[in-house]
């Protein structure tokens, strides 16, 4: 169980330095964005969301700034600071690891 | 820069808290709500809208609290928060607190009073420079071992050891008389060789200290300590360079030293002469050369580097080396010589906290005990206190469920109650170092005889804090812990439906169990108690051969005023004529051992009995003493057979001694004594055994001398200038009788100070002071035990009541009887204390070992003892659980059983 939290941690981390890589967001937007990047086949915890972003501008990645929504509300945009590289780094990691997956599980009995 | 934008955001965090929450609440707000707005938007009822919205996002303060933790300003900021928390949960409910604070203070402020006193007297460390370079010289004997050295090993070693930096050697003056302005005042001193302040490290605070050449004969320079230059000068700068007068003899004041500055625990000198000043205050032609004494100590610093088994191994073969060429000097070595020649070893022993010291061996085993009778006190204060903690954490499992139903982590929670405990913990040290304040000088007064209090210095130093602040830490997380972890341990739904009762918990086996253990505790300190107790009273039973009572005692020393020996026997006489006729004084007397001496005794050899000389083997070792008439009289032992002294002895020329009956029958069994002849001297005696050196000892040989017996034309004075000499006045009423004593020796000679002035029952009092400390101090400990473990019962049984008082209407609607409902209750504190002395009683066996060397006239497993214990923990025990018992009789069985 813990193990699964922990790769999905990994991964919400890098869904959302992907999703501000594309520009400036605040918090509702990136859900939104993660979602309609992933075709709504994603389910995203709301509440865990924001502890993700506060851990990552803690840790420098991204910053943020106040500004105005769509309809004229303050909120909280987040853009990507030092995190390309983190981003692009995820990524590999994350491809190398599915790779390695995806042929683990199509590998036939001949090929063992 | 990622390091820097963590710094940046955690200052943030910290700086800007408030706005920080403002802000987050105002993000997870505003995403919560363009969450509603579009679900409106795709045709959700609005109010359904927020509803869903709400439930999507889920624990709004538990997102807040992770986005806390995520942003590093968590832990100052629930520390903070925790505080602030805790001390408001302690404020309500106030009885807890003070009750808990209380017993924690109770027992820190026990741990951190013997501490400070242990730390004075065996852990701290001389106030010099490294000072675990330093070291003090013994040898071994023959079965035993001594640290007074003869003049030529001093000498010897001081040339030939390299492995140290510096040897210095010297010995107490003891009292001395200071004159300054024609003002007479006592004082100690030592003489010591003139390297001992440099070997030391010290410097001067004023003026200078001994220089290399000041150790010489007819040495006339003085340093003063800081006490006594402060005490006896009012810290007169000018003293330096003046002369005082020391036994009448000048010495000119060159110097003072700091501060603290000591070399014995608990012995402060007030002044240092060179060693060779000794030729002038006590000269003894013989002190140089003769090898084979013991009257130097001696101490040295090891070269850095150099491990004191090095420097042990030089300095024996020097020490070896020099005793065999010592014994080829002796005519006609005995055989004893001889061996112990071949047996003795130089041995050092390390010195950081100090020469050895009268004070240290009497009390380092009895404060080492007092220290683990204390730390056990303070297990029973921290396991009371955790009890508290227990029974507040179930009335708290509401609120604990609540927390927790609203996203507070477990660990959180625990670490919120925790830092409950440490608040609770924290005060009760702050407290605790207030009663350790006040009981360290309680304690130093209580081992204090003299005339004045051991000057030890129990004012808490760092050491002392530290020591506090562990102990409350520890304290505080021991108690604090296991109640936190426990009370966290509930499932938030029920926990919250039972809330209303308030008084539901899990099963309360623990609190069970750490009344148990409070008992077990309890009753190792009661039994301890109870042995030192006996041991007391057993000692106080002793006959020691003196009738202790209406004797008053004081010592004089001639020497002091400035008389020669010589005119000593007469002024003692005189003294002892003007005190026989002070009004009220039945008989008086004075002898140079007074009865129950706490300064020193005398030991000589008989070699020969009615002329015929003993073989070595034979030879018996005795204690004496010696006294003018009419002392067996005055201290109330009687003579069996012959008579005492008399005045007309002084002529006799070849002296007349007195033995006891132990000594009778050891060189004369089962013969009259009366008329034999020890040593020459004819036995004109039989006196009944005393104890010569207190209750503690077994009767053994002792030869009484004739004081005033040289004065016939043998040896004047022989005995009578060798130090101070006590009187003993024998009184009807004690009214007024220390100052006429004083103005009587005053009228003697104004110059001739009195001191150790005491009763006889107070200097036997005194030589109790160990027991007494002891038995005092377990007493106090096992009374506090008693009353807390009666408390652990109490509310344990309070509870157990509360809980089941629908069992108990039940059991009386059916018929019950009120005896049957109290027996019950009653039956339970039972079992509890049983259980708790079952597990004590081999705990206090095997504890008491380590007090077996303190005990006396009673074993360490002494069961009386024990069931004296056992009944008083029983009686307690029935007295804890009667109340509750009491009230649940009173139980009405109707309102009972409505009561769920």
């Amino acid at each position: 169980m813990d193990k699964q939290l922990d790769l999905l941690q990994g991964t919400l981390d890098m869904l959302i330095l992907k999703a501000v890589s594309l520009g400036p967001l605040h918090g509702y937007g990136i859900l939104l964005r993660i979602q309609q990047i992933s075709k709504d086949r994603l389910e995203i915890q709301q509440g865990s969301l924001y502890p993700a972003l506060y851990r990552l501008e803690h840790q420098g990645w991204i910053t943020s700034e106040w500004g105005e929504s769509e309809n004229k509300r303050k909120a909280k945009y987040y853009r990507l600071a030092a995190g390309k590289r983190k981003l692009q780094t995820e990524a590999e990691k994350w491809n190398r690891m599915a790779d390695v997956i995806a042929g683990i599980l199509q590998s036939t009995p001949e090929e063992v | 820069m990622r390091i820097w934008s963590r710094i940046r955001s955690w200052m943030r965090a910290v700086a800007r808290r408030s706005r920080m929450e403002r802000e987050m609440d105002a993000e997870l707000r505003f995403h919560i709500e363009a969450f509603a707005e579009d679900l409106v938007r795709s045709g959700v009822p609005r109010g359904e809208a927020q509803r869903r919205a709400r439930i999507e996002f889920g624990s709004f303060e538990r997102a807040k609290e992770e986005c806390r933790k995520a942003h590093g300003a968590n832990f100052i900021d629930s520390l903070v928060q925790d505080l602030r928390f805790g001390l408001r949960m302690l404020r309500k409910s106030p009885g807890f607190t003070v009750v808990a604070v209380l017993t924690l203070a109770l027992g820190i402020g026990a741990n951190t009073a013997i501490f400070s006193l242990l730390n004075a007297v065996v852990l701290r460390l001389l106030p010099v420079p490294d000072p675990q370079q330093l070291v003090q010289f013994t040898y071994t004997g023959i079965g035993d071992w001594n640290s007074y050295f003869d003049y030529p090993q001093l000498e010897r070693l001081r040339m030939q050891a390299g492995m140290l930096s510096g040897i210095f050697g010297g010995v107490g003056v003891n009292q001395v008389n200071v004159v300054w302005r024609g003002s007479a005042g006592l004082a100690q001193c030592d003489a010591y060789t003139d390297n001992f302040f440099s070997v030391l490290g010290v410097a001067p605070q004023q003026g200078r200290l001994f220089a290399p050449g000041d150790d010489h004969e007819g040495a006339d320079i003085v340093v003063l300590s800081d006490r006594y230059w402060r005490s006896r000068f009012a810290a007169d700068p000018a003293i330096v360079g003046q002369t005082i007068l020391i036994d009448q003899l000048p010495f000119t004041v060159v110097g003072i030293t700091p501060p603290k500055f000591s070399i014995y625990v608990g012995g402060a000198r007030d002044l240092w002469v060179p060693l060779h000043a000794l030729d002038r205050l006590t000269p003894d032609p013989n002190r140089w050369q003769a090898p084979f004494t013991s009257w130097l100590l001696i101490a040295g610093r090891l070269r850095p580097g150099v491990s004191l088994e090095q420097a042990q191994a030089e300095l024996d073969m020097i020490h070896r080396r020099l005793l065999a060429q010592q014994l080829l000097e002796v005519e006609q070595p005995g055989q004893r010589m001889r061996q112990f020649v071949s047996a003795s070893h130089l041995v050092l022993h390390p010195a950081a906290n100090g020469m050895f010291s009268g004070l240290r061996h009497t009390y380092a085993l009895p404060l080492e005990l007092l220290m683990g009778v204390a730390s056990i006190m303070l297990l029973i204060s921290c396991v009371n206190v955790a009890n508290l903690m227990l029974a507040r954490a179930s009335y708290r499992r509401p609120e604990i469920a609540l927390r927790m139903a609203l996203g507070s982590g477990r660990t959180r929670v625990i670490r919120q109650l925790l830092t409950e405990s440490l608040l609770v913990a924290g005060a009760g040290g702050v407290l605790g170092l207030a009663i350790a304040w006040w009981g360290g000088a309680v304690l130093v007064r209580m081992i204090s005889t003299g005339d004045s209090p051991v000057p030890l210095d129990v004012r808490p130093d760092w050491p002392v804090f530290g020591f506090t602040a562990a102990v409350s830490l520890a304290g505080g997380i021991l108690f604090g812990l296991v109640p936190a972890i426990r009370g966290t341990r509930v499932d938030p739904g029920s926990a919250l439906k039972q809330g209303a009762h308030g008084i539901t918990g899990p099963s309360r086996f623990l609190d069970r169990v750490l009344v148990a253990v409070q008992v077990t505790l309890s009753l190792v300190l009661v039994t301890g108690a109870g042995m030192f107790l006996r041991t007391l009273k057993n000692l106080q039973g002793v006959d020691v051969g003196y009738e202790r009572d209406n004797i008053l005692m004081f010592s004089v020393d001639a020497k002091l005023a400035g008389y020669p020996k010589e005119r000593a026997a007469a002024l003692y006489r005189t003294i002892l004529d003007k005190a026989a006729v002070l009004p009220g004084i039945q008989s008086a007397s004075v002898s140079i051992v007074r009865p129950v001496d706490d300064q020193y005794y005398l030991v000589d050899i008989i070699g020969q009995v009615d002329g015929r000389t003993l073989p070595e083997a034979e030879r018996v070792k005795v204690a004496w003493n010696a006294m003018s008439p009419g002392y067996f009289p005055t201290v109330g032992t009687p003579i069996l057979m012959g008579r005492d002294f008399d005045l007309r002895d002084s002529r006799a020329a070849s002296g007349v001694v007195i033995v006891n009956e132990s000594l009778a029958h050891r060189v004369l069994p089962g013969q009259n004594p009366i008329g034999h002849r020890l040593d020459g001297a004819e036995i004109i005696g039989v006196v009944k055994d005393s104890l010569y050196g207190g209750a503690r000892e077994q009767p053994r040989p002792v030869l009484y001398r004739s004081l005033f017996q040289g004065q016939g034309g043998t040896d004047p004075g022989e005995w009578v200038g060798m130090g101070a000499v006590s009187f003993e006045l024998r009184y009807r009423s004690g009214a007024g009788l220390v100052d006429e004593v004083r103005e009587a020796v005053a009228s003697v000679d104004r110059n001739v100070p009195i001191f150790h002035v005491k009763t006889l029952r107070a200097q036997t009092e005194d030589s109790f002071l160990r027991e007494h400390l002891l038995a005092t101090i377990s007493g106090f400990f096992g009374g506090l035990a008693l009353l807390l473990a009666c408390l652990g019962l109490y509310g344990l049984m309070a509870y157990a009541v509360a809980r089941r008082t629908a069992e108990v209407g039940i059991r009386m609607a059916l018929g019950a009887r009120r005896r049957g409902i109290i027996w019950l209750i009653v039956r339970e504190t039972m079992w509890l204390v049983l259980a708790g002395a079952a597990a004590g009683i081999p705990l206090t066996v095997w504890l008491s070992r380590y007090a077996k060397a303190l005990l006396f006239g009673i074993g360490s497993a002494d069961p009386a003892v024990f069931a004296t214990s056992v009944a008083t923990l029983i009686g307690v025990a029935v007295l804890a659980g009667f109340l509750p018992a009491k009230r649940a009789m009173k139980v009405d069985p109707m309102v009972a059983l409505r009561y769920e």
